[in-house]
């Protein structure tokens, strides 16, 4: 029973960090109805630069936050502005194809500006451990929980009540009739690029906290997919949902079945969903009129 | 002077080959690629070697993604398939060499029912997505079952013997690449020519439309993924062959995106166009690296230290700037340079 217990807690910890990047991928789906295969490479980046700036600059848990979130943002508008606005009005499988190179730049790039190595993120906290009815649990952990469950709550408020929420999902419903409204698309999507950076950097500060940084981070993005596939590509709180009940699936298969259904406990279960769901579970059906 | 480009019957539209200097220069590949192995020396031979075999690879997964617009993500999987077909075939149960390039296509022909199947509902990002988990499974499944693959060891393979002829040496093995690339290629175009290839490009240009039309989506959609797989398969085998080594190592998830980069590169949907993006991207980390030494010795030792780093950052950038600049790949070019040439100094 315990070691239940411990495997679903362990689940929760990981899949909120999946949920972390499932809903970065969601939030760019939502308003430009593309996937960002370079999602992954884009929350190690923001893990590498918090590393960078615990190291050099200061290990407070306030400037490293803060120069993390900075970072990431600024990562997300560059990124939309040299690479991805050039291709507005392609085809979506183009530009697919863009996100997928610039997956592959930025992983070696990675792999070339830092070392191979691994790497502990260390701002003095998030290591320890708390004994929760005889469960240890470390406080990154709960940490990183608690911040999925407030994100999932704020980004409702946000695309439930703000003026700029909703210009996204007008964006995200339909492009033109948003453009005729005033609303200028290449804001949001500047916009959904920056927020999905910090939202997915996020995850990866805390799995940086939580684990290690290391060159093969970026299979977090590879293993976010099920999740925000599992919750419906342009359902943001589902994909957060998702990232949960991925993690969970993953530790119960990964303690029960043995450490290879681990690593694919996630995408058998995607396929599984999409076989019964080809849109997610919480994602909007795709009605086409001919 | 030439005026045009006239084809009064269907049988001229459909022709391979249509004029006497396109049979005139292919059968000057032809020969070249036939003395070539006598000509170059073991380093440029290991080259040709490579690119006769990612040939192979590209047209296969041409067929699914530039032929039937059915992204794959998961390509490697039937790579892996196929390279571990043919070493437990022949290394293991010791059956001939052609025993195991007929395993080496139907086994991953078989797995492409499984992951294609589930597949025929969804579209677009969903399917590339799902290939993308076939990969991942795959890999996990062959480092499962132990008593069969040898897991996380891999598999010694050597070089074939088929009808007494000894493959061992590089160059009578790139012969036998040589005649495995020729005849996809002469498969694959006689697939486009034909009805079923009439089917896929409808299926890729109007999925509805192709429907009100009479074409069975799920047959043909499969009929796709099948043919896809066996040739992939095949290419696998050629390349444990080379690697004389199979692992789930040996086959990293970077091959899936390097074929669709060889696809969009060349030109989707095109077999001349996987040919030439094949020799292009193979080719492209030996011509930087000859570049950069020419600048100095220094920019050489950087490319040596970070080679695999800046090879695939070159990856990355040549699918960024043809899919921003030239979107219909090297056989756009080719074809524009073709008409600028007829017509110059008129526009068209």
């Amino acid at each position: 029973m315990q070691y239940l217990v411990q495997l679903l807690i362990s689940g929760l910890a990981i899949g909120a960090i999946y949920g972390l990047i499932a809903m970065g991928f969601a939030v760019i789906y939502k308003s430009t109805g593309l996937v960002n295969f370079a999602q992954g490479e884009m929350t190690m980046i923001t893990a590498y630069i918090a590393w960078t700036i615990s190291t050099t600059v200061s290990g407070n848990v306030f400037v490293v936050a803060l120069g993390a979130i900075l970072a990431a943002v600024l990562l997300g508008l560059i990124i939309e502005r040299l690479v991805m606005r050039p291709m507005l009005g392609e085809p979506v499988f183009a530009t697919v194809m863009v996100t997928i190179g610039l997956a592959v730049i930025l992983r070696s790039a990675i792999n070339f500006i830092w070392d191979a190595y691994p790497h502990g993120l260390d701002i003095g906290m998030g290591r320890g451990i708390v004994h929760l009815g005889g469960i240890g649990v470390r406080t990154g952990q709960l940490a990183v929980i608690a911040t999925l469950l407030l994100l999932l709550a704020a980004i409702w408020a946000f695309f439930r009540y703000s003026k700029v929420g909703v210009a996204m999902r007008a964006v995200a419903a339909d492009d033109r009739t948003a453009l005729l409204m005033g609303i200028s698309a290449t804001k949001v999507h500047a916009l959904a690029w920056a927020a999905s950076s910090v939202i997915a950097g996020i995850g990866g500060v805390f799995f940086a906290l939580s684990y290690d940084l290391s060159p093969a981070m970026f299979q977090l993005g590879l293993k976010a997919f099920p999740a925000t596939i599992l919750g419906g590509l342009d359902a943001v709180l589902g994909s957060g949902l998702g990232g949960l009940l991925i993690g969970i699936t993953e530790n119960l298969a990964g303690g029960y079945l043995g450490s290879g259904m681990k690593e694919v406990a996630g995408f058998a279960m995607i396929i599984v969903v999409l076989m019964v769901r080809p849109f997610g579970i919480f994602g909007e059906r795709d009605i086409e009129r001919v | 002077m030439r005026t045009g480009d006239y084809r009064q019957s269907y049988g001229e539209l459909v022709a391979l080959i249509d004029s006497p200097p396109v049979w005139l220069w292919s059968a000057v590949l032809l020969l070249a690629l036939i003395a070539a192995p006598y000509l170059l020396n073991s380093y440029a031979l290991s080259f040709l070697m490579i690119i006769l075999i990612t040939v192979t690879g590209a047209l296969g997964l041409n067929i699914l993604t530039g032929y039937t617009g059915l992204i794959s993500l998961g390509h490697v999987g039937f790579l892996v398939t196929g390279a571990y077909a043919y070493a437990v075939l022949v290394s293991k149960y010791h059956m001939p060499p052609l025993v195991g390039f007929l395993g080496a296509g139907i086994v991953p022909a078989l797995a492409s029912l499984i992951v294609g199947a589930p597949s025929l509902r969804l579209k677009g990002l969903y399917l590339a997505i799902t290939t993308l988990a076939f990969s991942f499974i795959i890999n996990t499944v062959i480092l499962e079952m132990r008593w069969l693959t040898n897991g996380a060891r891999g598999i010694q393979v050597q070089r074939p013997e088929i009808f007494g002829i000894g493959f061992d040496g590089d160059a009578a093995f790139t012969y036998l690449c040589l005649a495995i690339a020729a005849l996809t290629l002469f498969a694959t175009l006689n697939i486009r020519r034909s009805r079923v290839g009439r089917a896929f490009v409808a299926i890729r240009d109007n999925d509805t439309a192709a429907r009100v039309m009479g074409i069975n989506l799920h047959a043909y959609k499969l009929f796709a993924f099948v043919t896809s797989a066996f040739i992939t398969g095949i290419a696998g085998a050629l390349y444990g062959i080379y690697l004389s080594f199979v692992s789930v190592e040996g086959f990293p998830f970077l091959l899936s995106i390097e074929a669709l980069a060889i696809l969009i590169v060349g030109g989707l949907g095109s077999a001349l166009g996987a040919v030439l993006g094949t020799v292009l991207i193979v080719l492209l980390p030996e011509a930087t690296r000859l570049v950069f030494s020419l600048f100095s010795a220094q920019m050489d030792a950087t490319f040596t230290t970070g080679a695999q780093e800046l090879k695939s950052m070159l990856y990355g950038l040549v699918i960024i700037l043809f899919l921003r600049f030239q979107p219909r790949g090297l056989v756009g070019a080719w074809h524009d340079v073709k008409r600028t040439w007829v017509h110059w100094p008129l526009r068209y």
